[in-house]
């Protein structure tokens, strides 16, 4: 699978064009923001988006798994958009996840949105530490090194009189921004307040998805 | 007018005031009130100023004055804008006090207050005057059948506006209703002329259905617009005869200039306004200004306090602004029809002609007018095809229905079937139409506990809504004219319009561009508010706007093309037309008018191939597409198209050597399903079916994104559905609708099926006359947005590595 080397805390991490980064040396693949059952959710107020979010999803994360094998799979927040989307998982479902959890240690590092979910198998956290890197949803003050989701966010290119928005990667110096592993999720722009007060402006390290490969700006 | 002795009219309430007023019936009006009274459904067609409104008035005024015992609600009149429906009431108010009828009359329309509404329904008017959407809400309410039971007459006017659209399904789906409510409701539809009156007749009419028309024979003046400068070769913005079309605006009291797009008019009115030495009086009117800007400019022109307006379609329908002496129409005529409803905003008196004068902004739009001109002559209206309904329509009246209580299917199916659109909708789709609203419909019937509507236990037939909150979701959906996403645009705290998110997306801070005839600079966007500044720079942008674009007609097509053949009229046009068309006939051959034309020549390294079809803008598009697959798998190399409404132009790497071979009917065939996928024409008509069958809902100004994350894309909705139901019937309504409106499939294959017969190749050494206007038009990339995405990432990356490496060995 193609990925994109990023250096980030004197550690390398690759970035997949699936959305996922993986530190080869922990054998750990990270997922942010995959809000499971979002389709479920929104069926509760009767926008009927189609229900084929999770499947895709526990796939797309199932492909990884089996490609990698990694020892450790950390999701840094927001695996369930809410308390119904554990409706949307099947029995099936539940069996697969089982299977992989044997191999794979599934860290579920808790976000604003399934704060107080439960499900079986996962080791839920807060949040994370190993070594200097400290895995959190939301980014906290500390001198650590922060890896991180919640934000889902996407770059504006303007190149040649045209304009695009691309989902991304994105670190300043401490802080690490994953994009949303979602089917369904939007993005936000990281020249948003809300980006731009976590990571600043300058000095930020972009690298946009494309169709099947991760660019560097 | 000659008064009839028996014209039964004599008798009528208003026959006093006609008189008064020294005006006498029209045969059409007497016609009409005869076969409504024997009981028939009507359809009048008659030019402005014949009266028209007053005609459908005629049977309901005397019924209500005749017959005292009436109450309640009488007569409905539905009118296609909020501003006639205005027009209407100040109208019909005018005889009505004068004679001091006891009749009441309303107006209801998005405008109305809360207040005058629940008044309204708790003691309704005699006669009511209201829109589509308008009507679709007054159905939706738990009331509906007793609010309408006594209902006698339902008027429809501008009927031609509501017979090729999402808003005539919507319509004729609460006619049918409202049918239902009051068996014994007649139809009158009031139209402006059409060539197949036929098809109106169909559409309206079931108890025994008559037509009445009237033909103006006072023709309209239209001629071209005499120009000392050259028509330049290609370009829509008329830059050339910008003086003269100013010593036009003097010369008339009153002028309205008609464009074709927002961003035509924002121009025409920068330039004017750049050479507005005698200070006269301009505005500019189109769609996306503000509500306020637009009403005053409204007001200016009836009371006849501007000198000119420059106007889109904005301007084209209903009010009678009765000083305008002239109009200008700048730009292709696209349409026979569009062209004499905006010729007929001039002088509404029957027996003076229109005058107009039309301003090629290129030399095929010349040929254009003249055609234009030819046809008016001979009275050769376009056709209006009648649509097949949309599904979403059914969906959202399906949801309609559920709000207003509970409902059997069967009877439900029973009656939309009678709508014409919907004659040949079948169970099957009707009823994936009922599951969509239901709980979306899917394969996997994931959303079983949070329903919309259910089915009784006791009969499985019996739908019904699961709680009352939900009428206020279908209350704030109804309608199917879906906007593109737009922003409103501040200058300080005033609010000038709105203007499309695509386009702001484009814009850094401290770039200029022009809206609402000013020229401003971008300074910022908050809480999705675009803030700008007055600005002096000379250079700006023209927002576009996507909507603006719309296909040359079939038969004025055909006329461009027969009169474009007569080479002996050529001496008539100005001499560089002469001149292009007789260079044209020697260096390569002019089409007869039922050949298609095509020439290939190499230019700077690539071979062109241009082909002329006519077949208006969106077949042309299309058939670039696939020809630029067909080419693809020649092995042509090809490189990119450009199509306009005349013609195609593709260039490639190698010699189109089977051209032949390629263009035909199994080319529309073999690629279309591809030519979709690839393209977001479906994906973007998907975010409107998706909105008006109420599966996701429309954002409404104020409660749009709150500067939170976007809550989802519709693209990433259509792009799973696609992958895990391509049966599901939001995809098959989309579908339909992107062969219907953006790739204009029947015409293609009209074409198609006869082209490769009549197709007359020439190979040239270099580019011909004919062909200049389009070469000149290539200055964009053709490429898929996937492969656009992903070219802009691959240059900026490689400039920025360059960039990098320049660095480093410095």
């Amino acid at each position: 699978m193609y990925y994109q080397l990023i250096n980030f805390g004197d550690e390398e991490f690759y970035a997949y064009p699936n959305k996922s980064l993986y530190w080869k040396r922990l054998n750990t693949l990270i997922v942010s923001d995959l809000h499971i059952g979002k389709s479920m959710s929104y069926a509760k107020n009767k926008q009927f988006l189609p229900p084929y979010d999770t499947k895709e999803i526990l796939n797309k994360i199932f492909v990884s798994l089996d490609k990698i094998k990694p020892s450790n799979l950390i999701i840094v927040g927001d695996l369930l958009h809410d308390v119904f989307s554990t409706l949307s998982l099947k029995d099936q479902d539940h069996k697969n996840l089982s299977k992989y959890m044997k191999n794979t240690d599934f860290i579920w590092i808790k976000g604003n949105h399934d704060k107080n979910i439960q499900m079986e198998g996962f080791k839920n956290f807060t949040d994370y530490r190993i070594d200097k890197f400290l895995f959190t949803h939301i980014p906290i003050e500390t001198s650590s090194f922060q890896i991180c989701g919640h934000y889902h966010p996407k770059v504006k290119i303007s190149h040649r009189g045209k304009t695009i928005f691309k989902t991304c990667f994105v670190h300043n110096e401490k802080i690490f921004i994953l994009p949303s592993f979602g089917i369904l999720t939007g993005g936000l722009d990281i020249n948003s307040k809300q980006i731009s007060d976590i990571l600043g402006q300058k000095n930020l390290s972009i690298y946009p998805l494309g169709q099947d490969k991760v660019y560097k700006l | 007018m000659n008064i009839n002795k028996s014209n039964p009219l004599l008798l009528h309430p208003l026959n006093k005031w006609m008189k008064k007023k020294k005006w006498f019936w029209f045969p059409h009006q007497i016609e009409t009130f005869q076969h409504v009274r024997s009981g028939s459904d009507v359809v009048v067609f008659a030019p402005t100023g014949a009266g028209k409104t007053l005609t459908g008035f005629i049977n309901p005024i005397d019924d209500l004055i005749k017959l005292k015992k009436i109450k309640g609600l009488h007569t409905l009149y539905i009118s296609p804008l909020k501003s006639l429906a205005n027009d209407i009431v100040r109208n019909l108010q005018k005889p009505i006090k004068d004679l001091n009828l006891n009749i009441s009359f309303q107006v209801r329309t998005g405008d109305t207050t809360p207040y005058k509404k629940q008044k309204q329904k708790q003691k309704p008017p005699n006669i009511l005057i209201t829109t589509p959407e308008s009507l679709a809400l007054l159905n939706s309410y738990e009331n509906a059948k007793e609010f309408f039971h006594n209902l006698k007459y339902i008027i429809i006017d501008e009927i031609h506006t509501f017979l090729d659209n999402k808003r005539a399904d919507l319509l004729s789906l609460n006619i049918e209703r409202l049918q239902t409510f009051s068996p014994n409701l007649q139809r009158i539809g009031l139209s402006a002329t059409l060539k197949n009156k036929q098809d109106a007749k169909k559409w309206l009419c079931r108890k025994k259905p008559k037509i009445v028309s009237y033909e103006n024979s006072v023709l309209p003046k239209i001629k071209i617009l005499e120009s000392k400068e050259r028509i330049p070769w290609s370009g829509h913005m008329a830059t050339y005869s910008i003086n003269e079309i100013y010593k036009e605006i003097m010369k008339s009291k009153l002028t309205i200039i008609f464009v074709n797009t927002r961003a035509q008019a924002e121009y025409m009115f920068k330039n004017l306004w750049l050479i507005n030495k005698k200070k006269l009086k301009i505005a500019v009117h189109h769609g996306s200004l503000e509500k306020n800007l637009r009403l005053k400019v409204e007001n200016n022109l009836s009371k006849g306090l501007v000198d000119c307006v420059v106007a889109t379609s904005s301007l084209e329908l209903g009010l009678d602004y009765g000083d305008v002496e002239k109009i200008i129409q700048v730009g292709a005529p696209k349409g026979i029809n569009r062209l004499l409803q905006r010729v007929g905003r001039s002088n509404h008196n029957l027996n003076t002609p229109s005058k107009a004068i039309l301003v090629p902004t290129n030399r095929f739009e010349f040929i254009e007018a003249k055609a234009a001109i030819e046809e008016i002559k001979k009275n050769n209206l376009d056709k209006i095809d009648l649509k097949e309904g949309s599904f979403d329509v059914v969906a959202q009246h399906i949801f309609a229905t559920a709000c207003a209580g509970q409902f059997n299917i069967n009877d439900l199916y029973e009656e939309i079937i009678k709508a014409y659109p919907y004659r040949n909708l079948n169970f099957n789709d009707f009823k994936a139409l009922i599951n969509l609203i239901q709980d979306g419909g899917y394969v996997l019937k994931n959303y079983d506990q949070f329903k919309r509507i259910f089915q009784l236990r006791e009969n499985k037939n019996i739908y019904k809504l699961v709680n009352k909150r939900e009428t206020r979701k279908y209350r704030m959906n109804v309608g199917t004219i879906i906007e593109n996403p737009m922003l409103k645009i501040k200058l300080g705290t005033k609010t000038l319009g709105n203007i499309e998110e695509v386009f702001i997306q484009n814009l850094s801070q401290g770039d200029s561009f022009i809206f609402a005839g000013q020229v401003l600079e971008f300074q910022s966007m908050k809480n999705n508010l675009v803030q700008v500044k007055r600005s002096k720079s000379l250079i700006s942008k023209i927002p576009s706007y996507s909507g603006g674009r719309m296909p040359l007609s079939t038969n004025l097509a055909n006329s461009v093309r027969a009169l474009l053949a007569k080479s002996n009229m050529w001496d008539l046009y100005p001499e560089q037309i002469t001149e292009w068309l007789k260079r044209q006939k020697n260096i390569s051959k002019i089409p007869k008018k039922d050949e298609y034309l095509v020439e290939q020549f190499p230019r700077k390294k690539n071979f062109y191939t241009v082909i002329y079809t006519f077949a208006g803008w969106h077949a042309n598009q299309t058939l670039g597409f696939l020809l630029l697959r067909g080419f693809k798998e020649f092995n042509y190399k090809p490189l990119g198209f450009v199509a306009n409404d005349y013609a195609i132009v593709l260039w490639s790497l190698k010699e189109v050597k089977e051209i032949k071979t390629i263009l035909n009917l199994g080319l529309l065939d073999k690629h279309l399903d591809n030519y979709l996928e690839e393209t977001s024409i479906v994906k973007r008509l998907f975010r409107d079916n998706a909105i008006i069958s109420c599966i996701i809902e429309r954002r409404l100004p104020g409660m749009e994104k709150t500067g939170k994350q976007v809550l989802f894309s519709s693209d990433l909705i259509y792009t799973v559905l696609k992958k895990n139901e391509p049966d599901h019937i939001l995809l098959k309504s989309s579908y339909e609708d992107a062969k219907k409106n953006m790739i204009d499939y029947d015409r293609l294959r009209e074409i198609l099926k006869k082209i490769d017969k009549k197709i007359i190749l020439k190979k040239l050494t270099s580019i011909s006359p004919l062909a200049v206007p389009i070469i000149l038009e290539i200055n964009r990339e053709n490429l898929s947005k996937k492969e656009t995405d992903e070219y802009i990432l691959e240059d900026l990356e490689n400039e920025i590595l360059k960039e990098a490496n320049v660095l480093s060995i410095n």
